[in-house]
């Protein structure tokens, strides 16, 4: 089948298609309901729940924040409030960002141009959010042990270790999975703009 | 006439672009009629904006493109499993067997070019010009004149290969 071939099937084609009248007004007005944020729905739902348990747990610090008498303790609550309410909402911006982009005002090139600095946007904060959280793991544990149980863990000389090991790797381990779900989408995108980029 | 009758009057006559952009760029009819709903839908969104434009078509093949292409690389495709038939047989309602085995052809031959060089084809099959295309695609019309005869060759081996 050549080139000329394929064209005349396809007009062909066409010229059947335009007798064809299948939709329906209702079916039309139907589809325009807003469906199109659902994709990023589950994502988006996670996140929120995420960000609300965060904030729940750093009003809990800033509730009892003065039982936190020595300025070590302090300096750990600070940043880890800090941490439970600054990163879900950067998390929680990027992702509305990602909803934002608007495929209907730009030509293809565009587009994919865009939805590839609001993903690598996305995925800068996915990274940073692993490393802080390395960070969060080692000041959320003085800060709960004094809040919780009364207990100065720096005074009692002794870092449990077994909580660096198992949160450590339960960290790593979730946080790959998460980056490798973002980072999953990311790639055909990236193909396509260095495809686009050619010539 | 209100803003929604134009609408479904506008998808009713040109619905058929829709089925041969979501023909293209899915495998499944459940796919298919996911990418039409979002397609109607991000038409539907943009409705006010073209009614300052000036080529109907230009603004269709623009976001319904967009939109196949977005929806792609939100997901993860599985490789082509060139499950047609059934699309095929859905769209166009033929009763000639002998018309309905050459689209399928037609349409297996364009599934082996990648996302954007489909695109292109659809739009030169459709009897775009270059300069229309390059306004769809944001490419440049050489570009997309380097694209169209890369395409040819991409074909042309295809159809050799065959024999």
């Amino acid at each position: 089948m050549d080139l000329e071939e394929i064209q005349a099937v396809w007009s062909e084609m066409s010229d059947q298609l335009k007798h064809q009248k299948k939709l329906t007004d209702k079916i039309i007005l139907d589809m325009t309901q807003d469906r199109y944020t659902r994709k990023f729905r589950t994502i988006s739902i996670a996140e929120t729940f995420g960000a609300i348990i965060c904030f729940i747990a750093a009003l809990y610090m800033l509730f009892y924040f003065n039982t936190l008498d020595i300025w070590y303790l302090q300096v750990c609550g600070v940043l880890s409030i800090a941490f439970l309410i600054g990163l879900p909402i950067v998390t929680l911006r990027s992702l509305k960002n990602i909803q934002k982009i608007n495929i209907t005002e730009k030509n293809i090139k565009d587009t994919l141009i865009s939805y590839s600095k609001a993903k690598n946007k996305v995925l800068m904060i996915q990274r940073l959010g692993i490393y802080l959280s390395f960070i969060f793991m080692m000041t959320c544990l003085p800060v709960f042990s004094k809040l919780m149980k009364g207990k100065d863990i720096f005074q009692q000389g002794t870092f449990p270790l077994w909580y660096v090991v198992i949160m450590g790797v339960f960290i790593a381990l979730f946080a790959r999975w998460g980056y490798a779900c973002y980072k999953k989408t990311t790639n055909s995108a990236e193909a396509l703009l260095k495809e686009l980029e050619l010539d | 006439m209100h803003k929604e009758e134009q609408f479904t009057t506008l998808i009713k006559k040109n619905e058929g672009i829709i089925f041969k952009i979501t023909t293209l760029y899915t495998d499944h009819r459940d796919d298919q009629k996911d990418l039409y709903q979002d397609i109607v839908y991000q038409l539907w969104k943009s409705f006010d904006s073209f009614r300052n434009e000036a080529k109907i078509s230009t603004w269709m093949y623009r976001i319904a493109l967009n939109t196949a292409l977005t929806r792609l690389k939100k997901r993860k495709r599985k490789p082509h499993e060139v499950g047609i038939d059934q699309v095929i047989l859905e769209q166009t309602e033929n009763d000639d067997p002998q018309f309905e085995e050459r689209l399928k052809l037609v349409y297996a031959q364009i599934q082996n070019l990648n996302d954007l060089e489909k695109g292109i084809m659809l739009l030169l099959l459709e009897g775009k010009q270059y300069v229309e295309i390059s306004l769809i695609t944001g490419l440049t019309p050489t570009n997309v004149a380097t694209r169209i005869s890369r395409i040819k060759q991409k074909l042309k081996s295809q159809i050799l290969k065959k024999q």
